[in-house]
């Protein structure tokens, strides 16, 4: 039984260490990369067309998750300090400070060096900031630039006219792939690897699904946010497909051994929000001290909605990747994500929502404030915002954060021993 | 609570400055009036939150809609009988009580101020309200709007991000198409190509006649200032068109009748200053230290193209115009390299140097100017970095950097 106050650890897991072991392997074949060998595209998470730029033989590199990566391992800042030396201030992206920092010093990271891009896609979908941060890495490289404008979703599915629009520019892109490679477009591989993606996003949704079951056998953003590596980067391939088999198989033993991310549930929570990645550890420990488990989040959504449905599908390839596109998570209206969120919080039967809203993320955060304002007084969720940012660790206040989580959990604590009384004598 | 801010909202508010009615057809600019007088007018008109033109011209039934900077095809909405009414904030007279609670504390002032608008009833005369992707704020503003005023219907218009495609003209004539029906719940008609063909030809006049302003404002710098200049630029986004057309064509007439003052100066380019507008107490700065602004990013709207000839689809004429306009700002993915465009500009302009006038937390502006600072580095051509917020009263550090950058170009 884990009490507040007490250390918990997250013990290794089968899957959790393939999934380290897929990490490793996805850098060392980078470090190998580039040059003659085998070309290199960067890509944006949200939105993007690793299937397609794989088929034309590119090996991917998503300059997003390797700043998450050194977040997480404490490496950022002084990627982020050299930023802002060459200009880029205070309230830029804590993302684009890591990536362009890093790019300044020659790529090198704690897990390999990050090679230079020979194309850069830049995938619009749900962030602008996607678009100066590609900007600056084409001036300073010199490569190829292709910009997808992907609508941004105001209604619950895709317009006609709005995939029109994606697929003409895919195939605008592929031709672009075409001349740049010397290549001719293979359908029929592409078809292969959606087919693989396809296997993959079906065994995520398993996984997420898992949530709703009590107690939850799952973390959906901790633990999420390890799983979500081969869904995002290796999407296309069989090692990601074959992931989430052992996922589910884990997720199966746990639910037969009795074993749970918390050894006693007492809260469930829908996340909201980028994680403080350099100060991971410690932020989850915050949570685990409670008994509370994240049951639903929406940051394992930035790749794609696949559990609203919108998986690829190899019969129609480019049609799959269009809506894909527009269904990454903060390509979603306000009107939308709010009324995922409270979904989640239902489907999910969650207590509470928990918002984590990023310091340097206008996409993520502008309007958290208000969604908290309409969670709690229209919907009737206990709803806690907490702020600091994704890569910057200057913007981690753990004495704060915890202080207001300690509050927020206690008066839940507090309401539903209120709120229950009755019911026990009833 | 958002929905008790509303409940109790009160539009003349402390912090809002004296309330200025203005006679329902707006005569006040219709009528033949000294330039001066007429600039002191606007003045007070761009400076009042409650938008007195809007609260006149709407008062017989009307509709007005407010557009988030920093484009919108106006003449689409004035050719389903709206009047396009570009919004700018609270400027320095509005504070923020409600907005920093539902939006976030690291965001920039227009954003925050104009949710304060909404939040205390001040936008109350709008029927609606366009918010165009220019960035993730300006997107998610539109949401919030919809949420706190759930009557006014609102629309985030995708301005599409890829100029290159051959696809996507023709989407943005879907989304134009997708944003005239929407606004028909704020009591537009039915979009037809006829009153579009009539509107895009007053739209032409009202462009050509700042087109003119800018013209004599090169050739004759001391001839109008560019407080002046863009007070009535200012006013062409809040008046009905068919009387700023007119209005223009007096104060050309006037300008003619000025005398030209001359005096040492420096030629730069104001760049950053494309959404959020500075004060015009910092904008008269400018000139004051001896900067003669030969190339501004202020209220780009109204140089996103030349003429537009209606002949033909008018529909697919107006994306085309916007697809294709060599504008180059922070907030439009321009196939160029951003060191290159900004040296281009300087070069067209035969500007000594550039001032990067960027509204804090605005991250498109801070991410350019990483780039633009090093082509200029390269070049040799020097160049100030200012930072403002609509809050701000005291320009005394502003000015002392200004007069510094000034006298090291004009004494070098």
């Amino acid at each position: 039984m884990t009490h507040p106050g007490e250390e918990v650890e997250d013990g290794p897991t089968s899957a959790r260490e393939q999934q380290r072991r897929l990490v490793e392997e996805y850098y060392a074949d980078l470090a190998d990369a580039g040059g003659p060998r085998k070309p290199v595209a960067y890509m944006l998470v949200g939105g993007n067309l690793t299937e397609i730029v794989r088929s034309f033989g590119y090996e991917v590199v998503f300059p997003e998750i390797v700043a998450l990566n050194c977040a997480i391992k404490h490496e950022s800042l002084p990627n982020i300090l050299h930023a802002e030396a060459q200009g880029y201030g205070l309230d830029v992206c804590g993302y684009v400070k890591n990536d362009l920092g890093l790019q300044e010093l020659g790529g090198k990271t704690p897990f390999g060096r990050i090679p230079p891009p020979d194309l850069l896609v830049c995938s619009f979908s749900g962030c602008y900031v996607y678009i100066k941060w590609w900007e600056a890495l084409a001036e300073k490289y010199g490569c190829p630039l292709f910009v997808l404008d992907v609508p941004y979703m105001r209604d619950e599915r895709p317009r006609s006219e709005e995939i029109e629009y994606v697929v003409a520019q895919l195939n605008e892109f592929i031709a672009l792939l075409e001349r740049t490679t010397g290549r001719s477009f293979d359908r029929g591989e592409l078809r292969r690897m959606l087919a693989h993606s396809r296997k993959a996003e079906e065994g995520w949704v398993r996984y997420l699904s898992a949530g709703r079951r009590r107690p939850s056998p799952i973390e959906a953003y901790f633990e999420a946010v390890f799983y979500m590596f081969p869904i995002n980067v290796l999407r296309g391939t069989a090692a990601a497909a074959d992931f989430y088999d052992t996922v589910d198989a884990e997720v199966t033993a746990r639910v037969r051994a009795g074993e749970y991310p918390v050894p006693e549930e007492k809260v469930r929570l829908v996340v909201e929000g980028v994680p403080p990645y350099p100060s991971y550890r410690t932020f989850w420990d915050f949570f685990r001290r409670w008994g509370a488990v994240s049951v639903a989040a929406t940051y394992p959504k930035v790749g794609g909605l696949f559990d609203q449905g919108f998986l690829h599908d190899p019969d129609r390839p480019l049609e799959s990747i269009a809506e894909y596109s527009m269904a990454a998570y903060v390509n979603q209206s306000w009107g939308l994500r709010r009324r995922l969120i409270a979904s989640y919080a239902k489907e999910f039967e969650a207590d509470a929502v928990v918002i984590h809203g990023i310091k340097s993320c206008r996409s993520f955060t502008a309007g958290q404030g208000d969604l908290r304002d309409w969670l709690i007084h229209e919907q009737g969720i206990p709803t806690l915002y907490l702020e600091s940012d994704h890569e910057d660790p200057r913007y981690f206040a753990p004495a704060q954060i915890k202080n207001r989580m300690d509050a927020f959990f206690e008066s839940l604590d507090r309401r539903r021993s209120t709120v229950s009384l009755p019911m026990v004598g009833a | 609570m958002v929905s008790d801010v509303l409940a109790g909202a009160d539009p003349d508010a402390s912090d809002s400055p004296p309330v200025l009615e203005l006679h329902g057809e707006l005569e006040e600019f219709s009528r033949a009036a000294p330039l001066d007088v007429t600039l002191r007018l606007a003045r007070e008109i761009v400076t009042d939150p409650t938008y007195p033109t809007v609260r006149a011209w709407t008062r017989s039934g009307r509709s007005a809609v407010g557009c988030f900077p920093v484009y919108t095809p106006q003449e689409l909405l004035h050719s389903i009988g709206l009047l396009p009414v570009a919004l700018h904030g609270g400027g320095e007279n509005v504070e923020i009580s409600h907005a920093d609670a539902a939006l976030g504390s690291f965001l920039c002032s227009i954003s925050k101020s104009t949710l304060e608008l909404a939040l205390t009833a001040r936008l109350a005369p709008f029927r609606g309200f366009v918010f165009p992707y220019i960035c993730d704020v300006s997107r998610n503003l539109e949401g919030i709007f919809a949420r706190v005023l759930p009557e006014t219907p609102t629309y985030m218009l995708h301005l599409p991000q890829n100029f290159r495609s051959g696809a996507t003209v023709r989407f943005l004539v879907s989304e134009y198409r997708r944003l005239a029906e929407r606004l028909e719940r704020a009591g537009a008609r039915p979009y037809a190509p006829g009153p579009l063909a009539a509107s895009i030809e007053l739209f032409n006049a009202q462009r050509s006649r700042i087109a003119e302003l800018a013209a004599r404002r090169r050739a004759h710098p001391g001839q109008i200032s560019l407080a002046e200049s863009y007070l009535l630029r200012r006013l062409g986004g809040l008046l009905p068109r068919e009387i700023h057309v007119p209005l223009l064509d007096r104060v050309l007439a006037e300008l003619s009748e000025r005398p030209v003052r001359s005096r040492d100066a420096i030629r730069v380019a104001l760049v950053g200053p494309f959404c959020e507008q500075p004060s015009l107490d910092l904008i008269d700065l400018l000139e004051q230290v001896g900067c003669e602004v030969v190339d501004d990013e202020l209220l780009p709207l109204y140089g996103w193209y030349g003429r537009i000839d209606p002949s033909g689809d008018p529909l697919e004429a107006l994306a085309r115009a916007y697809v294709e306009s060599p504008v180059d700002i922070g907030v439009r993915a321009a196939p160029s390299t951003k060191g290159g465009a900004i040296l281009d500009r300087v070069e067209a302009a035969n500007a000594q140097g550039v001032i990067f006038l960027t509204a804090k937390f605005c991250e498109p502006a801070l991410e350019d100017i990483v780039l633009y600072r090093k082509a200029l580095d390269r070049e040799r051509i020097p160049y100030l970095h200012l930072e403002f917020e609509e809050r701000s009263t005291s320009y005394e550090q502003a000015r002392l950097q200004l007069e510094t950058f000034v006298e090291s170009i004009l004494f070098d």
